[in-house]
């Protein structure tokens, strides 16, 4: 296409250059009725999977409908949604912080016509575009990264393995019948972009081959030194390599007894690659928590130490999931998050449950806290 | 990697526009090409301590400095290196003496 100019000289880059404007202020893109009774709410409901009403204490109501995102989509879908908006809502909508969107009303008689209009758009493969649901103690939205998408480090896909786990926990995202909450998130490598250190269920890339060296280009590209303190266990050292031609050059050795392939020093240089189709694969990790609802925030534990990829659809993966939210919809009690369930009842019972295999490597081996999470009491059920 | 040729000098730049290798760099003539590139019309000698500060720092110590030091070594504040390079100390000054291209979650 040709070049078209947005006005902007680039012989006097700093002419007419704006900055330090920051973001558009919130308040102008309010609904009116939420404008006009903003911190004057007195109750909500959850009148049914993904529509909530909020009462203020003028009498005024607010009718929001809830529906799945994709987070990666096109101005094509953004252009719909507004449609969508600009018909329903006075051309107001938000998106949530696990990126559904929500389209507020501000009267029960526009409820019904908002929810016949979104359940009926399909795109043409087949899937909804706005599925309504996302409340209460169900699943919602996935909080993911950006996978093969667009990132140079990850060790899984992100919009593949959430559409895949997504699909199996569909009916969970338009129903409201587990004990809790049960937040789910992803991250294509231990980076952990995101929530996966502190979600129900966790799904992290991961790799299990050690970083690859490009000798001849790594003291140009890399600053040595950052490789070498990138490394959580020291497995990355300075070294004198002699290439092929003969020239000797400044690089990296690499312990590969002590390297667990985080991945951190090629984050740090370009030169130390190390994703591997049948190497990598995924972590899952369960029993994480943010809220402070009667037991402490907590952080996911691993439980699955290594599910291959299996694009497109990740089958395993999203079967090993099923069984879990299963075992913890059966089992937990009320209000109970998933992580407060498995301390309840005890880990050694919560592999039986989700009948996963107790392996070596869920046994924290980093440095002195690792310790801590071995079982210093007799207390235990065979 | 991609080729560049400015003043009868060819250099191999990757997609930023960052030199492959620092002693290919270390002239004036990438000097004068990145100053194009960047943008900046004069080269005064408050830019010249910036890159040869980097400079001293990359060979001696195998890194680019944090920025405090760079600040703190060159006493000038960020604002004023932002005021030189307008991409900043990574993209712009960096770039300009020929140090690799940062790397990290940037």
């Amino acid at each position: 296409m040709a070049f078209i100019s947005s006005g902007y000289n680039p012989d006097k880059p700093m002419e007419n250059r704006i900055t330090d404007i920051g973001p558009r202020k919130y308040d102008e893109f309010y609904p009116a009725v939420i404008a006009k009774n903003k911190g004057k709410w007195l109750y909500h409901e959850i009148l049914e999977p993904g529509v909530l009403v909020h009462v203020s204490e003028t009498g005024d109501e607010v009718y929001t409908v809830r529906v799945g995102g994709c987070r990666l989509m096109s101005v094509t879908h953004i252009r719909e949604i507004c449609e969508i908006a600009d018909k329903h809502c006075d051309g107001h909508i938000r998106f949530t912080t696990r990126n559904n969107i929500e389209f507020m009303v501000d009267s029960k008689d526009k409820l019904q016509p908002l929810k016949d209009d979104l359940s009926s758009r399909k795109f043409p493969g087949g899937s909804l575009k706005f599925p309504i649901g996302g409340t209460g103690a169900g699943i919602t939205n996935i909080i993911h990264t950006q996978g093969w998408i667009h990132c140079h480090t990850p060790a899984t896909d992100a919009s593949g393995t959430v559409k895949a786990t997504m699909d199996v926990l569909f009916s969970d995202f338009q129903d409201m019948r587990l004990p809790a909450h049960l937040r789910v998130s992803m991250a294509c490598c231990l980076n952990m972009c995101g929530a996966v250190h502190c979600s129900d269920i966790a799904i992290l890339g991961y790799h299990r081959k050690p970083p690859m060296l490009d000798h001849e280009y790594l003291d140009k590209m890399c600053e040595i030194p950052l490789a070498i303190a990138a490394c959580p266990t020291a497995a990355v050292k300075p070294a004198k390599i002699e290439l092929a031609d003969g020239t000797k050059v400044n690089s990296v050795s690499v312990n590969k007894e002590r390297c667990m392939f985080c991945g951190n020093c090629y984050t740090m240089c370009p030169s130390m690659p190390l994703a591997d189709d049948v190497g990598d694969g995924i972590v899952l990790m369960v029993g994480g928590k943010v809220s402070n609802r009667i037991s402490n925030p907590k952080f996911s534990k691993v439980v699955v130490a290594f599910i291959p990829n299996e694009q497109p659809r990740w089958p395993t993966m999203t079967a090993t999931i099923k069984r879990i939210v299963e075992a913890y919809a059966k089992d937990a009690n009320k209000y109970e998050r998933l992580g407060e369930w498995a301390e309840r009842i005890g880990w050694e019972r919560f592999f039986e449950k989700c009948e996963l295999e107790f392996t070596h490597h869920l046994i924290d081996d980093f440095r002195d806290p690792a310790y801590y999470t071995w079982r210093q009491t007799s207390n235990f059920k065979f | 990697m991609a080729q560049a040729e400015f003043m009868g000098k060819t250099f191999t730049i990757d997609e930023d526009g960052f030199i492959e290798s620092y002693e290919e760099g270390k002239c004036e003539e990438w000097i004068q090409y990145v100053k194009q590139q960047e943008g900046i019309d004069e080269l005064n000698d408050e830019h010249r301590k910036v890159i040869n500060m980097l400079q001293d720092y990359y060979e001696k110590n195998g890194i680019a400095p944090m920025v405090r030091v760079l600040s703190k070594v060159t006493k000038f504040k960020l604002k004023h290196i932002y005021e030189l390079f307008p991409s900043g100390p990574g993209k712009g000054a960096c770039k300009m003496a020929g140090l690799p291209k940062p790397t990290g979650c940037v």
